[in-house]
């Protein structure tokens, strides 16, 4: 019996030593260490053996079949680290190959920008809305201290649709939509987006663009808190850096009237093709919201004071990004699109 | 506005440099557009001594000059033959630019070096009148003595600077160089001097020969005319001539000049009538008749109505006031005795009469910008006083002048405390007043309040808010200080449900590949026809612009459609394989045309893609899922007759039986319009009645806990039943506790399938919330539906 399984285990090791796949070494895991394996018939002999011995030669034959299990198992790990090495080896791929084509698209660089606006804006407490694009020449003009036939009108080119309704040349009439409404009174902080119209095309000037207006009203509005808030507004779309300038200008519906510039992003304010070597670049027009116009939407110039600014989208977007053309928005070639997604 | 440096200083003394200057302006708000030197015209063209002459060797029309130009001597070739040696003449060296645009270089004539040219007048753009032989064929010979080596612009007198400002609406006056050089003496803080107006009369009385009646007073409140007789009619003396050539003006004669100079130095449009002219010697201020003639200055032919005021003696129109002359009542040759006109006009009048005959002038669009009630005086004064310097004529005793009312100044009070709360910085009340003293408005604190004397010319001055800006214009704007909103109360931001919907169907379509763009709202009325609408279609009915910037851009759009399709082709056009776009833009439906009110704007979503993914089912798989992500698990797809769209593979997108958008593949022929053959697949969804469905927030749904049991059934039917139809029967005849969905996962026509007949595959999915279900439990559910489509439909499994 002894003999017998010494010569079990040592079939059993050399078997194992052979085995060269995981197929192999399986078959000799079955052959040896299965439920009708070589060990387990060895067992069935043990009732042969007389009663005294068969503790020991139980334990025997149990030790022998661990010490099997054990090499097989570490020829067996040994077996699949190569079969792993070797398959990896053999899925190498060339990683410079292109990755597969995902279909994403964008918004439109005018829309990113937009909103870049309106969030810094919504941060600092404005609230949002919008009016429509056709609008009364009373909104539009008479309202905001432009009578008809004002030389202020020859600023604007104005798209008539008849004597009293026009596209609106500014997002300026919400303002006034917004004073006279019965719904809202001040404290107001509104920013106003949306499309304006002028008869006015090339380069830097396009028919249609869109405006964001701005509008605080309140007591004791100053022009310290313009240039506050506008210098929050350049920061953000800009960079933290950017400072702001004002220069007196003149529109009907603030007095006060200013236009702002803001330090070149590209140069840093040394001078260069973007700014025309100034350092500085126009962004928009600003001001006190003249006391007419108060009076005009039923407010009291008395008790309340504001500022309001109007700017073009497409202007921001053109110096944030160096687009050289305004018509390059409108012709919506998909390649210029995904440029900014 | 142009203003020649050397023209300011007959006003105010200016020692700085002109871009200094400019500086300056542009900071109290008077921007410098452009920085004038005359003599950028003329460059590298200096005096010279022509000190020998000879014969050309190969050429016996050219000569060769050896000329001194100061710092050395140069050979030059010319064809002229009025030089000799010893004369002075115009030299353009090397790299010379000259006034006529020509530009020289050194080079050779026929074999011979020519290192520049000897100019003609002709060529340095002078007349006679600029210089004393500079008519003469050949070149100018200057005058003996001329120094050798100068600059010609400085012997030529053309050395000035002009400043192009540009004058904001809000101050008239300032389109004048006394306007300017008011603004230059307040920013360099120097004192203004006013224009020298003094002129002696002759005793004949201006009743003699002329009356003014106004029946219009309130298109023309003032009316002021002098007369002048024993008029010489000459040119005017070169510093006029210069000075007008410089802001742009051809000098005509002394008294058009004048009249011209005027309008320039003191902003007051001015008439010169010849007397001869004047019916009846009267002067009757008043609105035009109906369908009146007039022939202006300019040989045009109006027709006139009542809204236009003319000047006119006894029996005719005798100028369009303000606008223009004239063609028989103007100065002439031999014209002796001038009535001058200094009026003001009301400005909105002009504005009109000028538009709607198309007639524009100088004096039009002076008027047009507003004069005040104080210039009238000091331009018709002014232009005595130029008479007389001129000895152009005798000005003759008395004025007649329409307008009653005193011409002086205004005293506005201010709290002075408001000045400073609106620019937010405290500017000392002294420097105040003294900044407001600069500019000419006289100024004084006295308790609390500014007091503010305004001249006439500054109409614009007001209230506090005008006071505030005059201070910061010359205190300086860079002494404005930021803060946020230092004294407002604290209010909620944000973005309306709306807007923000809006913003979440931008992420989705951009999420599902497609890219935003932006077109204009207005399109052509021919997109129309393309879109191939019914001509009782109502989105024909579409708001005209008056004036549009060509008959393409003349309409605002009622449909997204032809603006994504222009874009879809325009893209294929410029070799794009594949597109997917979206556009939410507003759409203008009027109420009645003409419009009386305004049009009803919605904003719509625009989808269009082509390519090689794209097909009717990808569509509406875009549609669907944007639906679904707004909330929206109950829009039905229902087949559509929509012109521009393929009449068999195109659905309206409906709610609850509400109409909310539509998609197809665009009909060929419209895609044909269009400018391609390529397919390509358009959605229009009107999102104000999407979002009525919309869900904010969508309700909580376990996740199933039991396992799902699977039934792939197909079946063979008619051709003509549709998916939805056999869906909703699968669904109506099964218990709704146990059937999870239902899907047609494929359809097939061909080999095996009797024509006229199709096979359709459901794959349904059963699953209870309570418990793993049993098979038999599953296949009586399925027995059901092989009943109910068998009774329905006839449909048999395949």
């Amino acid at each position: 019996m002894k003999q017998k399984l010494a010569k079990l285990s040592e079939q059993c090791l050399a078997d194992s030593k052979k085995a060269v796949t995981s197929e192999q070494i399986n078959a000799v895991k079955i052959k040896y260490l299965g439920r009708n394996g070589a060990f387990s018939d060895l067992m069935k002999y043990l009732k042969d053996v007389p009663k005294e011995e068969k503790p020991e030669m139980g334990k025997l034959i149990n030790d022998a079949r661990v010490e099997a299990e054990t090499v097989i198992g570490e020829i067996e790990r040994d077996i699949l680290k190569k079969e792993k090495e070797a398959r990896l080896a053999a899925e190498k791929i060339d990683v410079t190959l292109p990755g597969k084509e995902v279909k994403t698209g964008g918004l439109h660089p005018l829309t990113i920008v937009r909103n870049q606006i309106l969030d810094t804006f919504i941060s600092m407490g404005f609230e949002v809305v919008e009016g429509p694009e056709i609008e009364t020449d009373e909104f539009c003009f008479q309202k905001l201290n432009i009578p008809k036939d004002h030389p202020a009108r020859d600023m604007q080119d104005t798209f008539y649709i008849t004597d009293n309704i026009v596209l609106r040349t500014h997002t300026s009439p919400m303002q006034a939509r917004v004073m006279e409404s019965k719904d809202r009174k001040p404290p107001l902080r509104l920013v106003i987006p949306g499309k304006v119209y002028r008869s006015d095309d090339d380069a830097t000037h396009s028919p249609m663009f869109q405006q964001i207006e701005g509008l605080v009203i309140d007591k004791k509005i100053s022009l310290c808190d313009l240039k506050g808030t506008l210098e929050e507004f350049a920061k953000s779309v800009f960079s933290k850096e950017t400072k702001v300038r004002f220069r007196p200008s003149y529109f009907p519906f603030t007095e006060p009237s200013v236009e702002v510039d803001v330090s070149c992003s590209i140069c840093g304010g040394k001078g260069c093709r973007i700014c025309k070597g100034t350092g500085w670049i126009e962004i928009l027009g600003a001001g006190i919201v003249n006391p007419q116009v108060l009076i005009n939407c039923g407010l009291d110039p008395k008790e309340y004071t504001g500022y309001a600014f109007g700017l073009g989208i497409e202007r921001v977007t053109m110096i944030k990004y160096g687009i050289p053309d305004m018509r390059i928005f409108f012709e919506n070639d998909e390649r210029f699109i995904k440029l900014y997604k | 506005m142009k203003a020649p440096i050397s023209w300011l200083k007959d006003f105010v003394e200016i020692n700085i440099t002109p871009e200094q200057l400019a500086d300056k302006l542009v900071a109290a708000g008077f921007e410098v557009e452009e920085i004038i030197r005359q003599a950028d015209a003329c460059k590298n063209v200096v005096t010279g001594l022509v000190k020998d002459i000879r014969r050309h060797e190969n050429a016996d029309k050219l000569s060769v000059c050896t000329v001194d130009v100061g710092t050395h001597t140069v050979q030059i070739v010319t064809g002229a033959s009025n030089v000799s040696a010893g004369d002075v003449v115009p030299v353009a060296l090397d790299g010379a630019v000259l006034p006529c645009g020509k530009s020289i270089k050194s080079g050779e004539l026929r074999g011979v070096a020519s290192q520049g040219m000897l100019c003609s007048g002709e060529e340095l753009c002078l007349t006679e009148d600029d210089y004393k032989g500079a008519s003469v064929y050949g070149i100018l010979i200057l005058e003996k003595g001329t120094p050798i080596g100068l600059d010609i612009n400085s012997v030529l007198g053309n050395d000035d600077v002009i400043l192009d400002v540009a004058v904001t609406a809000n101050r008239p006056d300032c389109n004048s160089i006394i306007g300017i050089a008011r603004e230059v003496a307040a920013v360099l803080g120097k004192s203004f001097k006013e224009p020298f107006t003094g002129y002696r009369a002759n005793p004949d009385r201006i009743s003699n020969y002329l009356s003014v009646t106004v029946h219009a007073d309130d298109l023309c409140p003032r009316y002021l005319a002098k007369c002048v007789k024993d008029v010489k009619i000459q040119p005017s003396p070169l510093l006029i001539q210069k000075r007008l050539k410089a802001v742009g003006i051809r000098p005509i004669n002394n008294i058009v000049d004048i009249t011209n100079y005027v309008l320039v130095e003191i902003g007051q449009p001015m008439h010169a009538f010849d007397y001869r002219n004047l019916e009846g010697g009267k002067i009757v201020v008043r609105r035009a008749a109906q369908g009146e003639k007039f022939v202006a200055l300019d040989k045009s032919e109006h027709s006139l109505d009542r809204t236009m005021l003319v000047i006119a003696d006894e029996n005719k129109p005798v100028a369009l006031g303000g606008v223009m002359g004239g063609l028989d009542s103007g100065v002439k040759e031999d014209t002796s005795f001038i009535v001058f006109e200094a009026a003001k006009f009301a400005r909105d009048n002009i504005r009109r009469t000028s538009r709607t005959l198309n007639l524009r002038s100088d004096s039009s669009q002076r008027f047009e910008k507003g004069i005040d009630y104080s210039s009238q005086d000091l331009g018709m004064n002014r232009a005595l006083a130029l008479i007389q310097q001129q000895n152009a004529g005798t000005v003759i005793s008395g004025t007649i002048d329409s307008y009653s009312g005193t011409v002086a100044t205004r005293e506005i009070a201010v709290n002075t405390k408001d000045v400073n709360d609106i620019l937010g910085i405290k500017v000392p009340y002294k420097r105040m007043t003294q900044i407001l003293d600069g500019l000419g408005l006289t100024a004084q604190v006295k308790g609390k309040k500014l007091y503010v004397q305004v001249p006439p010319y500054r109409e614009d001055i007001v209230n506090a808010n005008d006071v505030a800006e005059e201070v910061i214009r010359i205190y300086g704007y860079n002494k404005i200080k930021s803060t946020l909103l230092k004294k407002a109360q604290q209010t909620k931001g944000g973005k309306p449900l709306y807007m923000r919907r809006v913003d979440k169907l931008k992420t989705v379509m951009s999420g599902m590949g497609a890219n935003e763009i932006v077109t204009y709202s207005f399109i052509s009325p021919k997109a129309f026809d393309k879109l191939l609408l019914s001509e009782s279609d109502g989105r024909r009915e579409a708001i005209k612009l008056i004036n549009p910037l060509g008959e393409d851009v003349s309409i605002m759009r009622t449909t997204l459609a032809p603006c994504m399709l222009d874009t879809l082709v325009s893209n294929i056009n410029k070799g794009n394989k594949e597109g997917r776009f979206f556009e939410i833009a507003r759409v203008f439906i009027p109420k009645q045309l003409p419009l009386t009110e305004l049009p009803v704007e919605k904003e719509y979503l625009a989808f269009g893609a082509y390519g090689k993914d794209e097909d009717f089912f990808a569509l509406k798989g875009y549609i669907v899922n944007l639906l679904e992500c707004m909330g929206i698990k109950n829009a039905e797809f229902s087949a559509y007759g929509e012109s521009y769209l393929h009449p068999g593979r195109s659905a309206a997108v409906t709610v609850k039986n509400r109409y909310i958008g539509q998609i197809g593949e665009v009909h060929p022929d419209a895609a044909e319009a269009f400018g391609t053959d390529e397919r390509l697949y358009y959605a229009e969804i009107d999102i104000g009645a999407m979002f009525d469905y919309a869900v904010e927030v969508p309700k909580f749904e376990a996740t199933p806990k039991y396992p799902a049991m699977v039934r792939d059934l197909a079946f063979i039917v008619r051709e003509t039943v549709t998916a939805d139809q056999m869906v909703k029967a699968v669904i109506k005849c099964t218990d709704k506790k146990l059937l999870e969905s239902v899907k047609v996962f494929d359809i097939y026509k061909g080999a095996n399938i009797k024509k006229g007949y199709m096979s359709m595959a459901l794959t349904c999915t059963f699953r209870s919330a309570e418990r793993t279900l049993k098979d038999s439990e599953v296949n009586d559910q399925v027995s059901r539906i092989l009943r109910s489509l068998k009774r329905k439909f006839r449909a048999r499994l395949r």
